[in-house]
């Protein structure tokens, strides 16, 4: 038997974390984690071009859509002209093609089949490190979007409504990824209980097409239906940044985004303690 | 010196099936046990035995159904957060680094994540590097490493902050031959320079040989075996195996082994065992009574036309076969 003391490596002298080195803040750790992950998407080209031409695709076909459709109409849809509508598609375009498709199965993946259970064996929370790896992984292809996608709106529709909500596009584009990966984390995180992520994810699309205004404003729904969904997280994931390109001075988008981003990371927080502790006492 | 894990009476029962028909199965039961510091300590048994149940229970993702345990003096599922600063663990099958970069911008977020400094960090690094022979794979992609070159990283990985007690996981799986055989090594390095207290699982009799100075082996859910490697190469690890593969490769016109006497076919302490096919011969040798060598010698020197040989340990399940049947169920 083995019964060595325990020197610090290489006899430096240099304490272990685990004789008492104090916790590192979180806010530390996120960022290392937001940028390591920024870092791995950024070296991915081929990755960033094939999302760059599925966005300049899906956005000039709709683009054109619209403008039809507002042509055929006087010019206006719901108080929208051909102009304001492709600004307001290639914004919200931008904010929700950022995100990988199957961010959702892919975390009820790593969920039911139990590879997330390694990542309790580090003195930290499993939530926001997943979180900031999945918004650093995000980033960069949100930025290459919005570098592609102002020069295409005013290519494919002319020059912004107003151009000064171009300056609270960007912050809005940034809190709408974010709330929209924070929101995809608490639809997986139902799989910690249900042991599928694919409804989840299959409703969570659905909300964020129509009921996010992803693909028309939510002006062009029922009275009654658009009144619900301006209420719904939804609405700060596409909707806003929509809202605020195609010409609407309307800052206080800003607050409610930030609003839902507080709410719903505290409701992610709870469900990944809740799931992470019924996996621990349930077991396989 | 001082316990670093201490269980006792630790039990898991999972229910599965549909809600009507329900069953049990009790993963683990009754496990009692102690390890001290600074012990190398392999845990072995068949697949489903229980190892990594009892792995996860030890290391605090999982919750006991029964029973207590205390690793470094911590109940692992009540302060877990504690522990997790205090303990490395290592899952042959589940890597936590990135294929796509190179290993020391993980090193840095697992380092920011268990509380060091840079500094800290980077020194840590250079000697772990040294310790594992591994620094030139620091900078080098995951994705372009071999498996054991990748997993001498994730050992660093979970070495960084200086854990007292290194879970492994089944380590060695899928590793080659030397891949094996250098790992195995890193492990007796690190807890004879760093004094780390290694708790290793395993199905492979050969990291118990060379990495263990006990083992527990555990079937069922429970201990049925618990000795000192040396006593226990002793008593049951005592047999080799020398497969010999015979006929077309040596000689074209010969058709499959000669017949040979089940008791003794080449001596004092050898045993014929049935083979897959005829092309093949396996001999049992009892290493107390004779070493292996002396009879590779024989077999050599024997009209078998020898085409290919290889020594091998048992299969694990027949070591624990010679358990039950030595010491009873």
């Amino acid at each position: 038997m083995t019964a060595a003391p325990r020197p610090a490596l290489g006899g430096t002298g240099s304490p272990g974390a685990g004789d008492g080195a104090p916790a590192a803040p979180l806010p530390r750790v996120l960022w290392r984690a937001l940028t390591l992950s920024a870092r791995r998407t950024a070296g991915d080209a081929g990755q960033l071009a094939l999302n760059a031409a599925f966005y300049v695709l899906v956005t000039t076909v709709l683009a054109q859509l619209w403008k039809a459709a507002a042509a055929s109409l006087g010019g206006e849809i719901v108080g929208y002209t051909a102009v304001a509508l492709v600004w307001y598609i290639a914004a919200t375009e931008m904010a929700v093609n950022s995100i990988p498709i199957h961010l959702i199965p892919e975390i009820g993946d790593d969920i039911t089949t139990r590879r997330i259970e390694v990542e309790l064996l580090r003195p930290t929370s499993v939530m926001a490190v997943r979180v900031a790896h999945t918004v650093g992984r995000v980033l960069p292809r949100l930025a290459l979007l919005t570098v592609i996608g102002v020069p295409l709106a005013w290519a494919l529709g002319g020059a912004p409504p107003r151009p000064i909500t171009l300056l609270l596009l960007l912050p809005s584009l940034v809190l709408a990824m974010t709330l929209n990966v924070v929101l995809q984390h608490a639809f997986a995180a139902l799989s910690f209980w249900f042991g599928e992520a694919k409804s989840g994810w299959f409703l969570f699309q659905k909300l964020v097409f129509v009921g996010g205004g992803m693909l028309l404003p939510l002006e062009v729904l029922p009275q009654g239906v658009a009144g619900v969904a301006r209420y719904l997280p939804f609405a700060a994931v596409a909707y806003a940044p929509g809202r605020l390109s195609s010409g609407h001075v309307e800052p206080w988008w800003l607050a409610v985004q930030a609003g839902w981003l507080v709410v719903v990371g505290g409701l992610t927080a709870a469900l990944f303690t809740g799931g992470l502790a019924h996996m621990q006492r349930q077991g396989a | 010196m001082g316990t670093a894990i201490r269980t006792s009476g630790l039990g898991r029962r999972f229910t599965t099936g549909p809600r009507r028909g329900r069953r049990t199965i009790d993963a683990v039961a009754d496990l009692s046990f102690e390890v001290d510091r600074g012990e190398r300590l392999a845990f072995i048994g068949p697949n489903g035995a229980g190892k990594s149940t009892s792995i996860k229970m030890l290391t605090g993702i999982l919750h006991p159904t029964s029973g207590t345990a205390t690793v470094l003096g911590l109940v692992p599922w009540q302060d877990r957060t504690a522990l997790t600063r205090r303990i490395g663990a290592l899952f042959g099958q589940r890597a936590q680094l990135w294929p796509e970069l190179p290993p020391r911008p993980a090193f840095d977020l697992l380092g920011t994540v268990y509380g060091l400094t840079d500094d800290a960090c980077a020194r840590r690094q250079g000697e772990l590097g040294e310790l594992l022979d591994a620094t030139d794979l620091f900078d080098q992609p995951v994705g372009t490493m071999s498996l054991g070159q990748r997993m001498r990283c994730e050992l660093a990985a979970c070495m960084l902050h200086e854990p007292e007690l290194l879970f492994l996981d089944e380590p060695t799986i899928g590793l080659d031959l030397l891949g094996k055989q250098l790992f195995r090594s890193l492990l007796v390095r690190l807890n004879a320079e760093l004094g780390t207290t290694v708790f290793l699982t395993s199905h492979d009799v050969a990291d118990i040989e060379q990495v263990a100075d006990r083992a527990i082996v555990v079937n069922h859910g429970g201990i049925v075996h618990d000795a000192e490697v040396d006593d226990m190469r002793r008593l049951l690890l005592a047999t080799k195996r020398i497969e010999v593969l015979v006929g077309a490769a040596a000689d074209p016109t010969a058709v499959g082994a000669p017949a040979l006497t089940t008791t003794e076919p080449f001596g004092l302490g050898t045993t014929l065992r049935p083979a897959e096919d005829e092309a093949r011969v396996v001999i049992d040798v009892d290493t107390r009574v004779r070493p292996v060598d002396d009879v590779l010698q024989t077999v050599l020197a024997s009209d078998l036309a020898v085409a290919d040989l290889s020594v091998l340990d048992p299969p694990l399940e027949e070591v624990i076969s010679t358990i039950y049947t030595s010491e009873g169920p």
